[in-house]
């Protein structure tokens, strides 16, 4: 093979490479970047962690809403599964539970509108052992981001669901369990 | 040309690397182009932003520009950073942001800088949501994008926004809006003036 040839076919290969690993790597990075500091480098994990009012200060994640008071749990299923709760904002103000992946991929979603008395279920992997009856979210990593988002446009309505969110939990789980294979 | 026989090590090693370094820029440049999707009356949206169906790419731009984004039956988002005659959003510059009825429960507005932070002001006014606007009898409102407050109406500010963009968040779609982006009527974003002057 002409040697021009192969240089040309060794640096598109290298290329779509580069090109692929980073933008494959780019979604876990910056997740991991997130939960270390949302987790305060690991420190703090399954337990919520409850965010100040959204102003021009806060840098943790781009583009914030300043409209919504958001709360965090990194979890971790390395040990087991973890049991979300989360308590409705008094008068029914939008609040939505939200599960993230490591890649990013929101893998599940619930809202008040829909569970007016709050939300609860249990995030596991594939095969771990979970409480019978549970309402069961299967996560695709070990670590990931529960996200409470709660309308908050004023400084009332953040008042209001600072409090109400102070009643979520994150939190790891033991037996009795059943088996989600 | 003749085959000069098998490549040198330093020729090898090389080339891989300078094929890394191109394939690095070309996956940081098809990335790091805002959150992408399609152009809905000049409002950038993706029907799998935040969704498991997300393709790689789509996932790393949301990842760099919108981390942590609900999936479509929760939240819609769309982007823009131009105004209706395709000038890029400046902070020299007042805008009307005018629409109607737009189909969720509730809606916001919200300035950012190129940094993808919102702009660092002491204006107290990042947003106007679904609640600040006042809505006429056929459902139309207005609000303003300037670096100063208006005399009345809903705003945001854009003081030290330099070009900016702004985000429109649908919380809790109707499903028709989520089936199909193109059915909402997107608000329409048209420049007042720049730096005092129509």
């Amino acid at each position: 093979m002409n040697r021009l040839v192969k240089l040309a076919l060794l640096f598109a290969a290298a290329a779509a490479v580069g090109h692929v690993a980073l933008v494959v790597v780019t979604p876990y990075a910056l997740m991991r970047i997130v939960t270390q500091r949302a987790s305060q480098d690991g420190a703090m994990v399954n337990q919520f962690q409850f965010g100040p009012r959204t102003t021009k200060d806060l840098r943790g994640v781009v583009r914030p809403s300043p409209d919504l008071a958001y709360s965090t749990c990194v979890y971790d299923l390395s040990n087991g599964p973890v049991r979300i709760s989360a308590a409705p904002t008094p008068g029914q103000g939008y609040v939505s539970i939200s599960v993230f992946a490591a890649n990013t991929d929101n893998i599940a979603v619930f809202d008040t509108t829909q569970r007016p008395g709050g939300v609860q279920f249990v995030l596991a992997r594939e095969g771990q052992q979970t409480p019978p009856g549970a309402e069961v979210v299967i996560s695709p990593s070990n670590r990931g981001i529960v996200l409470d988002r709660r309308l908050a446009a004023n400084d009332e309505l953040f008042a209001a669901a600072d409090q109400a969110r102070r009643a979520d939990t994150c939190e790891a789980i033991s037996a009795p369990t059943t088996s989600t294979e | 040309m003749a085959d000069r026989g098998p490549l040198s090590r330093l020729t090898f090693a090389s080339t891989i690397a300078l094929g890394l370094i191109a394939g690095l820029f070309s996956g940081w440049w098809a990335i790091t182009g805002g959150m992408g999707g399609q152009n809905y009356s000049g409002w950038y949206g993706s029907p799998v932003t935040g969704s498991k169906d997300a393709d790689p790419w789509l996932r790393a731009r949301v990842a760099i520009s919108g981390l942590l984004a609900l999936n479509r039956n929760q939240a819609i988002y769309f982007t823009r950073k131009t105004d209706d005659a395709g000038e890029p959003l400046s902070e020299n510059c007042r805008y009307s942001v005018t629409g109607g009825p737009l189909p969720g429960k509730w809606w916001s507005v919200t300035v950012y800088a190129a940094d993808n932070y919102l702009p660092l002001n002491q204006d107290n006014a990042l947003s106007f949501d679904a609640t600040e606007v006042i809505s006429d009898a056929r459902g139309q409102w207005s609000a303003t994008l300037s670096p100063t407050r208006p005399e009345n109406g809903a705003w945001a500010s854009t003081s030290k926004a330099g070009t900016f963009d702004i985000t429109l968040r649908i919380y809790q779609p109707e499903q028709r809006a989520q089936d199909d982006f193109a059915s909402i009527t997107m608000p329409k974003v048209s420049k007042i003036d720049c730096g005092g002057k129509a």
